[in-house]
C-alpha cells in the first residue's frame, strides 16, 4: 500500500501498522528471551508460543480499518483486487508446496509463513494493477 | 463506460489533481475514470454531476 496517496486513511493505516510492527518486534524479542531464560513448560510455554501472533492479527484489523475508512473507492478497489490475487497465489504455492511436501519430502512449509506470502503477492500485485488502470 | 469527464474539465480549466481535490479522491482515480477503466459507484458519479451541475446522462455513455 505504499504507492496510494497520502490521506488520512492511509495515514492511519501506516501509523497503525507500524505501531504493530512495533508491538510485534517487543513481543517476539521478549517471548524468544523468556524462552530461553527460563524454559518454561505446560500453559505458560502455549501462552509465550501464542503472543507473536497477536500483533500479526493485529496487521489484519489494521487493514480491514483502513478499508472501511479509505473513502477512495478505486483505491480501495485496487487495494481489494490485490488481495484477491493474492490469496489465488497463495493458495496456490501452499497447495503444491504440500504436495510436494507429502510426496517428495522437501522442507516443509511453516504454516505462519502464509501471512508474509500473503503481502508479498498483494505487493507485487498491486503495481501491476495500476499500470493496468493507468 | 465512455464518459467526457476530460472535455468538462478542460471546460472548467480545471487538472486532474484540481478535480481530485474536489471529489475527495486520488489523481489516479480521476484518470482511471476518465479512461473509462474504471466505473465510479453512482455515489460517486453523482457527485461528479453535481460538481459539473449536469445530468448523469451528460458525464456518462450507456456503450450498449
Amino acid at each position: 500500500m505504499n504507492c496510494m496517496p497520502n490521506n488520512p486513511a492511509t495515514r492511519r493505516y501506516a501509523r497503525r501498522f507500524f505501531a504493530t510492527m512495533a508491538a510485534y518486534v517487543v513481543v517476539i524479542l521478549s517471548v524468544v528471551s523468556s524462552i530461553k531464560h527460563f524454559q518454561p513448560t505446560g500453559t505458560l510455554l502455549y501462552i509465550l508460543a501464542v503472543l507473536p501472533s497477536v500483533p500479526i492479527l493485529g496487521v489484519i484489523l489494521v487493514v480491514g480499518l483502513y478499508l472501511v475508512e479509505e473513502k477512495d473507492e478505486f483505491q480501495r478497489n485496487v487495494l481489494i483486487q490485490s488481495m484477491l490475487w493474492a490469496i489465488a497465489f497463495t493458495l496456490a504455492t501452499t497447495t503444491v508446496w504440500g504436495f510436494l511436501q507429502n510426496f517428495a519430502g522437501t522442507i516443509g512449509f511453516q504454516p505462519y509463513l502464509a501471512f508474509p506470502l500473503f503481502w508479498f503477492f498483494v505487493g507485487v500485485a498491486t503495481p501491476f494493477l495500476k499500470r493496468r488502470y493507468r | 463506460m465512455k464518459n467526457r469527464l476530460r472535455v468538462l474539465r478542460a471546460e472548467q480549466g480545471w487538472s486532474q489533481a484540481d478535480l481530485a481535490e474536489r471529489l475527495e479522491v486520488s489523481r489516479q482515480s480521476v484518470n482511471a475514470i476518465e479512461t473509462g477503466k474504471y466505473d465510479p459507484s453512482l455515489p460517486l458519479a453523482f457527485k461528479l454531476a453535481r460538481l459539473f451541475s449536469k445530468p448523469i446522462e451528460d458525464l456518462f455513455t450507456d456503450e450498449a
